[in-house]
Formats: structure tokens, C-alpha cells, sequence
């Protein structure tokens, strides 16, 4: 493949607009950003429009864009579990987190693990809970490079090698300037513009494309039935339906727990303005499904056995399906605002993710442990020094590690960090949970899910749970999170005793 | 039943009961994995689940203009918060 130049040009034209628009963020809704909640979370001000669109970007990511149709792709109709995962996070998002953002506004909580800290009584099981954000969160920030990379391959740039890599290099100094200046009002700021580019691009996608094929009768027709539809079960088995709603029901649990979602949610202004959004961040799951379609239309456009695409595919597997289908599509300038909305769709969420790392590193390790006499603005040069260290991390290991490994370490983190959820949710309702019967249930769950996926040679996180004669293929996430949840209710009344026939009262 | 305030007790919550029917709809999976009725040239399984999205969108909503339009409840205590500035233990 040769440069695209017209596509290129559009491409880097955007990428210019994002970066001076993440500069200027500092100034805007201007105050004292040396200061952690401002730097971190804007302050806490971000209304019903800003908070769409900040959520918007910071949940469907790149990877989600360029994955999700590369699963639908290569698997069929199991890649749609994304779909009902998107339904059932809404009435979640509603039900838990105004109420956790309350909580957190009037106790001036920035993280998860403040949170927790604070009504758990436990240094040590907010510590749990830092260190998981952080470890899951990291090869998710990796993952977006792996989107940006697809899509400067296939602008035409040379792949591997320094100069291979070296746009992408680029884009993240320029992410990572821009993220220790104005903090999370950059990503809010950039937001916007990638939101309307992505809405753009698939609408266009969503009419020009079935045109092309003949309409979507037509492309449906040409994918294969078998992967149309999950296969019945078999047996003394539940087979891909057991599978697809717990992989729906368990993402679903996870991803607020994700300390980029917990950070995007506290920066609301109020609880309203994140139950408003319960209802108006749907328009995201919508565009995502018809993204999903985008697999099943590469199919019918064939362009995965065109030759000219052949290289690409080689190089980045199923994830090549979209770019492919866009490249064979659309006329060049498009393909340039295109590549452009799933390029900065991965600078918003890297943004947001290493913003929020660097919240739970200075808030719960730093300031917990190593300065706890710490000034304001210390906690807030400390947190824009580490969202540097983060990002400089994650281009390091995208760079230097097998991508396999960060999608697998992305598949752990899934179930590592729904292991948060007896602690956030309980410590919503309830202080009568004793922390060390939670940070056994976290250590029973995170060692169970992890084992789960080893059996699976940690390329599915799809455990074959055996029950009474009957096989539940199911996630392994949310079997692990029952387990802690079993352990914690078993534990609590046992930890209360010696707790109280003990030398000294447990500090709570 | 006593009458209560508008907006008081732990009744006033009873629209959350509505986000009972996507959860059931979408994790009862056989009940739509089929290729008929398709719609327009699209299959049952996928314009369901899509059609689901707008749906559940439309149930938050109505939740949401239920619990501040009709009974009334201020933010504050929409949030659990209603007794005083710390947050109140539910359990």
C-alpha cells in the first residue's frame, strides 16, 4: 500500500484541530488547576451536554470500534453480545452512580478507592482497590493505541520498525502535552469534535455502503447462515446462550467500576445530569450496533479477499476489517475524516484512562501511603507527572510486548475489575461489611476468575461452569464476582467476632 | 398504608421496578435468537436487539420523568441523602 495522501492531509488537519482544541481547554471554565478535582475531574462542573459527550468518548473507545466489527466478523452473531452489555448499562448507570457521585461531592471523594476508604475504614482495602484500577486500566490504555495503529497502517504508512511507529509516537507526546496542561477538560473539549466526526462517519457508512451491496437483505444473504444466529445448545449443556447473557450481564457489572468510567461520572455537575444521561447515552449503543453491522457488510463487500487488502490483513488480522471496508468505500478525503474519528476516538479515552490512573496513584498510594502531609498542589503536580509515566508505559508495552498479550491482559482486567463490585456497591447502602471479609472475597475472586481464564489458556474468558450434571459456558467474571460476594456475606459475622474478642477493637 | 409526603419513603422508588423488564428481555437469549421475522432483509435476532437499545433508552427515561415529574422528589433526596449531610446507611 502506497500513502494516501488527500486522506492523509484531512487526517493530519484533524489530528492539528484536536491538538490545539486540547490546549485550549486549559482555559476554559477557567480556575486553579493545580489543584487535584480540577485538574482530575473539571472540577466536578460538566453538565448534561458535556457529560454526553464526555462519556460518549470515553466509553465507546477505538478499540470498541475497530473490535467490536472484527468480532462480528470473525464470529458471528456471538461479537453482538456487545449490543445487550450497552442495554444493560444504562438502568445500572441509573440505579448505583448518582447516588455514589453524591456521596463522593459532599466527602470531596476522587476515586473508587476514596470511596471505599472512606466508608469501609480500611487503608489496606482501598489499596485493593487502587492497585486493581490501575492494573486493569493499563493494557486498556495500550489497546487504544492498537486502534490508532490499524488506522495509520492503513493510511499507508510503512508498519513495524521506528518509522512504522513513529506517528504513533507522535500522537501521543501530543496527547500526553495536552493531558498534564488542561487535564480532564481536554479530553471533555476533544470530545465533542470526535463524537460528531464518529456520528458522521457511520451514518454515511450505514447508507452509502448497503447502497453499494444491494441493501442490507442483500448482506445479510451473503454471510454464512451458521454464523447468523448462537447455536442451539446440545446436551447437558447451555452452550452459547449461557455464554452470551452472562458476557452481556457480566461487562455490564464491570464497566463503571473501570476507574476512566468512575472519573467521567464524577465529574458530572449533579446526580441528574448522570440520570439524564442513563437515558441520552443510548444514541452511543445505537451507533455501536450498526458499527457491529460493519462486520457482516466487510463480508458481503468481500474485501477481505481482495488482494489489495491482503497486507493489511495479514498484518492486523479480523481488526483490519473496518479500515479495509472504509479504504474500498469511500472517496479519499472521507476515509481521512474517518480514520481521523476512530484516531481521536482513541486519544479520549487514553486521555481519560491515564488521568484516572494518576487520580488512584496519587490519591490512595501516594498521599496514603508515602506523603500523607502532602499540599494540594503536590497531590496535583504528583497526579500530572504519573498520567505522563502511564501513557509513556503504554506506548512501551504496545511497542515492546506481543499484542496478543495486551488483549489478554485486557480480558484479565475485565475480571479483576468487577471484583471492585462488593465494595463500591455494598459501600453504598451499607457499612455493616467487615473490610477484611472483603479483601478475602477480592483475593477469593480475583484468584478464582484468573484460574478460570488460565484454563482457557487466557484466550476466552468463557468458563465451562459444571453444575448438577449441567454445563454453563458462561463469563468468567461474573461466576468469580458471586464467589466474592459469597465470601464476603460468610466472613463478615466470623471477622466481627474476632474482632471484638481481640485485644484491641478493629479499627473501622 | 398511612398517607405519606410526596417524594417520601422508599415507595417513591417503585419506577426503578420498570428496568426489571430489559434485564429479563435481553438475558432470556433463546427467546430471540431466530432468523424470522426478519425486517426488511435484517434478521430477528439483529433489529430485536437493536430495536432493544431505543427501548431501554425510552424505560430510563420514563423512570426518570416519573420519579422527578410526578412524585415530586428533590434531587437531594433522590439520591438517598434526605436526612442530613452524611450519606445514609440504607441496610
Amino acid at each position: 500500500m502506497s500513502l494516501d495522501l488527500t486522506a492523509t492531509a484531512v487526517f493530519v488537519l484533524l489530528f492539528l484541530l484536536v491538538t490545539w482544541l486540547g490546549f485550549v481547554a486549559a482555559r476554559w471554565r477557567k480556575a486553579d488547576l493545580n489543584v487535584l478535582h480540577e485538574w482530575g475531574l473539571g472540577g466536578r462542573r460538566f453538565g448534561t451536554v458535556v457529560t454526553w459527550f464526555l462519556l460518549g468518548g470515553d466509553l465507546y473507545t477505538a478499540y470498541t470500534f475497530i473490535a467490536v466489527p472484527a468480532l462480528v466478523y470473525g464470529k458471528g452473531a456471538m461479537g453482538f453480545f456487545a449490543i445487550p452489555y450497552t442495554i444493560l448499562i444504562y438502568p445500572i448507570l441509573y440505579l448505583v452512580f448518582p447516588r455514589l457521585w453524591a456521596i463522593a461531592h459532599a466527602k470531596g471523594h476522587v476515586t473508587a478507592a476514596d470511596f471505599v476508604r472512606d466508608r469501609f475504614g480500611s487503608r489496606i482495602l482501598a489499596l485493593a482497590v487502587a492497585v486493581t484500577g490501575i492494573v486493569a486500566t493499563m493494557p486498556y490504555i495500550a489497546l487504544q493505541l492498537v486502534g490508532m495503529e490499524v488506522v495509520i497502517g492503513a493510511l499507508g504508512f510503512p508498519a513495524g520498525g521506528l518509522l512504522g511507529h513513529l506517528p504513533l509516537i507522535i500522537a501521543f507526546i501530543v496527547l500526553a502535552a495536552f493531558t498534564y496542561t488542561s487535564g480532564l477538560r481536554a479530553p471533555a473539549l476533544i470530545a465533542v469534535v470526535k463524537d460528531t466526526l464518529i456520528f458522521v462517519t457511520i451514518f454515511a457508512a450505514v447508507v452509502i455502503i448497503p447502497a453499494r451491496l444491494g441493501g442490507y437483505g442483500a448482506i445479510f444473504a451473503s454471510v454464512p447462515q451458521e454464523k447468523l444466529i448462537l447455536p442451539s445448545p446440545t446436551g447437558q449443556s447451555l452452550g452459547s446462550y449461557s455464554a452470551y447473557a452472562t458476557l452481556a450481564l457480566g461487562s455490564a457489572l464491570a464497566l463503571f467500576l473501570y476507574p476512566h468510567s468512575m472519573t467521567g461520572i464524577l465529574s458530572a455537575s449533579s446526580g441528574d445530569v448522570i440520570r439524564r444521561n442513563a437515558a441520552m447515552l443510548s444514541a452511543y449503543s445505537f451507533i455501536l450496533g450498526l458499527i457491529a453491522l460493519l462486520g457482516y457488510m466487510t463480508i458481503a463487500a468481500g474485501v477481505d479477499k481482495d488482494p489489495a487488502f491482503a497486507a493489511g490483513f495479514t498484518q492486523y488480522g479480523a481488526n483490519f476489517a473496518v479500515p479495509a471496508l472504509f479504504l474500498s468505500s469511500f472517496s479519499s478525503w472521507f476515509v481521512g475524516v474517518a480514520f481521523a474519528a476512530i484516531a481521536i476516538g482513541a486519544l479520549v479515552p487514553a486521555a481519560i484512562m491515564s488521568i484516572a490512573c494518576a487520580n488512584l496513584f496519587t490519591r490512595n498510594l501516594y498521599k496514603e501511603f508515602m506523603r500523607p502531609d502532602c499540599s494540594e498542589a503536590d497531590e496535583a503536580r504528583m497526579a500530572k507527572i504519573v498520567s505522563l509515566v502511564v501513557k509513556i508505559g503504554a506506548v512501551v508495552f504496545i511497542l515492546a510486548i506481543p499484542q496478543e498479550y495486551a488483549i489478554q491482559l485486557q480480558l484479565l482486567g475485565g475480571i479483576w475489575i468487577i471484583q471492585l463490585l462488593p465494595p463500591v456497591l455494598l459501600g453504598l447502602y451499607t457499612r455493616s461489611f467487615h473490610p477484611m471479609a472483603l479483601l478475602s472475597g477480592w483475593i477469593a475472586g480475583t484468584a478464582i476468575g484468573t484460574y478460570m481464564a488460565a484454563t482457557q489458556g487466557f484466550t476466552s474468558s468463557v468458563y465451562p461452569l459444571e453444575m448438577f450434571g449441567v454445563t454453563l459456558p458462561g463469563y468468567a467474571a461474573l461466576y468469580s464476582v458471586v464467589i466474592n460476594f459469597v465470601v464476603a456475606i460468610i466472613l463478615t459475622p466470623l471477622c466481627d467476632l474476632i474482632g471484638r474478642s481481640g485485644p484491641a477493637p478493629a479499627a473501622r | 398504608m398511612t398517607q405519606r409526603q410526596p417524594g417520601a419513603g422508599r415507595l417513591r422508588y417503585w419506577p426503578r421496578l420498570l428496568f426489571a423488564i430489559p434485564f429479563a428481555a435481553i438475558l432470556w437469549v433463546p427467546s430471540y435468537n431466530r432468523m424470522e421475522p426478519a425486517l426488511g432483509g435484517i434478521p430477528f435476532f439483529y433489529w430485536y436487539q437493536l430495536a432493544w437499545i431505543l427501548l431501554g433508552a425510552a424505560i430510563v427515561l420514563i423512570a426518570y420523568l416519573l420519579e422527578t415529574r410526578i412524585t415530586g422528589a428533590t434531587a437531594r433526596s433522590r439520591a438517598g441523602l434526605e436526612t442530613d449531610g452524611a450519606p445514609g446507611d440504607v441496610l
